[in-house]
């Protein structure tokens, strides 16, 4: 597996920050960042169903495995060198109905904390 | 010389050969398994490979100095050996600790450089993938 693409969402300023920021992240795998439900998403991923895609972050590995949600999360972790250990502790059995929870809050209330950070347009 | 003397003298020849000898195992046994842990990449695992040896070295050449001190006087031949038993038992037994200690880093640093590439999670689903147009 040598690149991830990340669905994202870019209305979402909180997103957009977490895009800026892992921009600058050392990798171990490369990370390829595409609006999620863009023409250019269907375009590359025409099966896929864009409508979910804009509920929560998803990742897809080059050979067409989805990760969604807070799988995905721990997916963008993995790719990052300083994280990859922390990817495996989240997602390690004790912790990974925490990590589950904790991620899809934030997905879920992403535009009310962007606002709240002073994040949106 | 005194036998107090010959005693000290006859425990850091012995301490010492013991040291130097289980250094140079570790270093030459060593480097294989850090040479996988690093990918194939010689020159990171020779130097990691030489560090951790200076690094066991250390430790027991500072425990040798500092349990020299026999803190009675001897006086016989018999002493001289019961002492000297006691000493390099002792090292023996801190040079036995610090390479069983070597061997479970080099097994666990060689276990999750293997594990770790394995994605945390596995997948949710299957998409096909549109190939970039030529």
């Amino acid at each position: 597996m040598l690149s991830l693409t990340v669905l994202y969402d870019i209305e979402c300023g909180l997103c957009r920050r977490a895009h800026e920021w892992l921009a600058d992240q050392l990798k171990l795998v490369e990370l390829n960042f595409v609006p999620c439900a863009s023409d250019e998403a269907r375009r590359r991923y025409p099966q896929l169903n864009h409508d979910l895609t804009k509920q929560d972050l998803t990742v897809i590995t080059e050979d067409g495995w989805v990760y969604f949600g807070p799988k995905a999360w721990l997916m963008v972790l993995w790719a990052l060198a300083r994280y990859r250990d922390w990817s495996y502790r989240l997602a390690a059995p004790e912790l990974l109905p925490t990590t589950k929870r904790v991620v899809s809050a934030i997905s879920q209330n992403r535009y009310q904390i962007s606002r709240a950070a002073g994040l949106s347009n | 010389m005194t036998i107090g003397l010959s005693t000290y003298l006859i425990y850091l020849a012995i301490s010492i050969a013991l040291t130097i000898w289980v250094g140079r195992t570790l270093h030459k046994n060593g480097r294989v398994f850090l040479v996988d842990v690093f990918h194939g990449n010689e020159a990171l695992a020779d130097s990691v490979n030489h560090l951790l040896v200076v690094g066991f070295y250390l430790i027991n050449f500072g425990y040798v100095s500092l349990v020299l001190n026999l803190g009675y006087t001897i006086e016989t031949a018999e002493q001289s050996v019961e002492a000297l038993s006691v000493k390099i038992g002792m090292v023996l037994l801190v040079l036995g600790g610090m390479h069983l200690f070597n061997l479970f880093v080099f097994s666990r640093m060689r276990r999750r450089a293997h594990t770790h590439q394995q994605p945390p999670v596995g997948p949710d689903a299957f998409t096909t993938v549109q190939q970039e147009a030529a």
